[in-house]
């Protein structure tokens, strides 16, 4: 049976062969045992007229049938049939454009039309960048906000967690009648509201190695605005493994950090990190703290960086290390070289596919859930209150810092912060019955320790910190 | 998304920066690995445009069906074709897209003043009204 050849793009569409053997005495007899065959082939090779589409050549063993008999031109057993496109072109004529801006969005985007380097040219850019944000917290508020402003047409966002109060300090994307919501529908919303033009992808999961491929694979550049170390270094190999841009940044306290990983030639998130601190030592923003404007401006730079390399203007933020300290109001900048010996976009990588992030960070998958009940040394936060109401004799010791004990305290409470505990031991008599508490129960419970091994043996630690004890003593004592 | 290996992409941008300031064209060869197109070989073809050729170009369709013969010899397939464009920028032009097919990649590398400037890669749909761009890396 005469033999044709199947161009590697139509091969999805016939069981993925190379070649298949028709029976058919004609050309047009074997194309239709093709189609026949494999029905999907059909509208690639033939309009809906039922004629071959005008780029497509047919050979029979080297001669092409227009010079032949079409159609009619005979097959032989032994011949093969090739199927090739015409193919042609040059820069004259116009360039076509790939989208086009109705009125509405041509007026709102005015002010980028007029500047050279953006136009109409950038701006259809914009339109049909895929722009992936992880997380809708605070980089990916003003990230989202100013992004679907510009245009950006087709946003994803990945994040499932629920706007509460202490995100409004510096989320700006939610505000205070969110909360409670999901922060996806919440920024989908202030996005939409900003700018109608635009698509939303809500990927409601957290980014995980069984997900990210998927998720990242759509989109043409990736902005990281997590807060964790295994979702950074997920993120960071993601990009690497896709080849796309991850353009990322972190924020502490008054400090922010701010470059362009994975891109080009250019260093990765692993070639300035190898590895992660150790579980612990490099506190969150929920347990350190963070300027609310902070990721503003952080944020800012990334959407910055990101609208760059979507127009191919300005020098990106590649190999450079932005560092921005609000305090002093300065940035500085490091210069970062990709290492050949990087186990995942080195010369010779040794990650060649996405591994457990939260075994290769130390730390738990999930959050421990706080254990039932009361364990050995510990006490309620009733029980306390119950001592104190029954006249009992105790002493109750805050070992928080002196600004937390500004915003809320508990009556009786004696202020000696954990970092003091060695030096003011002596203020403490080991024949007296000693509570300790914090804010959630994890710092008192090391100055417990720490009491007991100085030889203290009525210590007990107040379970869950002053946050229990305004859920279950005093809600008048506010919540931080 | 399309990767050019270092020694294919040499081999292209050496027959653009030699044939200016005509249009060059050429073919690529190499893998598909999953979403990501490997190209391992380029094979420069003559232009066969029948008038001048500073801006417009011609693949002979047995010269592509060769191209394609050596692919599969070598174990590898046709998933791309090549052509410059000569002191003008890489975009895929009205021209381009009205002659092109859906099957393949088009890369375009804009020649200025006989050096290479910069290259895009495209992807026309099936009707030859549109192309999307498609991320290039070399």
């Amino acid at each position: 049976m005469p033999k044709i050849l199947i161009p590697t793009p139509l091969r999805q569409y016939a069981d993925k062969r190379d070649s298949i053997e028709v029976s058919g005495g004609t050309v047009g007899e074997a194309l239709d045992a093709l189609t026949m065959q494999y029905p999907e082939l059909r509208r690639h090779l033939f309009t809906d007229e039922g004629k071959l589409r005008s780029f497509v050549n047919v050979y029979v063993s080297d001669e092409d049938i227009r010079y032949l008999n079409k159609d009619a031109t005979p097959v032989k057993d032994t011949d093969t049939i090739s199927i090739v496109p015409s193919i042609a072109g040059g820069s004259a004529g116009v360039a076509a454009p790939p989208a086009a801006l109705d009125k509405d969005e041509i007026l709102r985007y005015s002010r980028h039309l007029i500047i050279p380097e953006v136009g109409m040219e950038g701006q259809l850019k914009l339109k049909q960048a895929k722009v992936l944000l992880i997380g809708a917290g605070g980089l990916g508020a003003p990230l989202g906000l100013y992004l679907a402003a510009a245009g950006v047409g087709r946003i994803g966002i990945v994040d499932f967690d629920v706007v509460d109060f202490t995100n409004l300090q510096r989320q700006v994307i939610h505000g205070t009648h969110d909360v409670g919501r999901k922060k996806l529908d919440s920024a989908a919303d202030a996005m939409l509201e900003i700018n109608p033009h635009i698509q939303i992808d809500k990927h409601e999961t957290a980014l995980s190695s069984e997900n990210a491929l998927d998720i990242l694979r759509d989109y043409d550049i990736v902005i990281d605005g997590t807060d964790n170390f295994p979702t950074r270094y997920l993120v960071n190999d993601a990009c690497v493994l896709l080849k796309k841009p991850n353009v990322y940044g972190s924020i502490f306290r008054f400090e922010g950090q701010a470059t362009i990983f994975a891109y080009g030639n250019g260093p990765c998130y692993r070639c300035l990190y190898p590895e992660p601190p150790p579980p612990g030592l490099v506190p969150s923003c929920a347990e350190g703290g963070v300027l609310g404007i902070l990721p503003g401006t952080i944020g800012l730079i990334q959407a910055t960086e990101a609208v760059k390399l979507l127009l191919g203007i300005g020098e990106p933020l590649v190999g450079r290390l932005l560092l921005y300290d609000a305090l002093s109001m300065r940035f500085r900048e490091l210069k970062l070289r990709r290492n050949v010996d990087c186990p995942v976009c080195g010369d010779h990588p040794t990650i060649t596919e996405l591994i457990d992030y939260h075994q290769f960070c130390g730390v738990p998958r999930q959050p421990e859930a706080p254990p039932v009940g009361m364990k050995e040394g510990e006490i309620d936060p009733a029980d306390v209150k119950a001592r104190i109401d029954r006249g009992e004799r105790f002493v109750l010791i805050d070992v928080r810092e002196p600004h937390e004990y500004q915003i809320c305290k508990i009556p009786f409470a004696k202020l000696i912060p954990l970092g003091d505990l060695p030096k003011r031991i002596h203020e403490l008599d080991s024949a007296d019955e000693i509570v300790v508490h914090c804010k959630s129960g994890a710092r008192s419970a090391k100055a417990a320790d720490f009491l007991r091994q100085a030889g203290f043996k009525k210590v007990l630690n107040m379970k869950g910190g002053i946050l229990a004890w305004s859920d279950k003593v005093d809600p008048s004592v506010p919540k931080y | 998304m399309i990767r050019i290996e270092s020694e294919a992409w040499q081999a292209m941008v050496r027959h653009a920066e030699s044939t200016f300031p005509n249009e060059c064209c050429g073919a690529m060869l190499g893998v598909i690995d999953g979403d990501e197109k490997i190209v391992r070989r380029a094979v420069p073809l003559e232009n066969a445009h029948p008038g001048p050729q500073a801006e417009r170009y011609e693949l002979r369709p047995e010269d592509l069906l060769r191209a394609d013969r050596e692919a599969r010899q070598a174990g590898m397939d046709l998933i791309g074709i090549f052509h410059s464009h000569p002191d003008c920028d890489a975009y895929f032009s009205e021209t381009d897209l009205k002659n092109s097919c859906p099957w393949y990649s088009f890369v375009v590398l804009s020649i200025k003043g006989g050096r290479f400037d910069h290259a895009n890669s495209y992807l026309p749909n099936a009707d030859q009204t549109a192309a999307d761009k498609e991320i290039l890396v070399y």
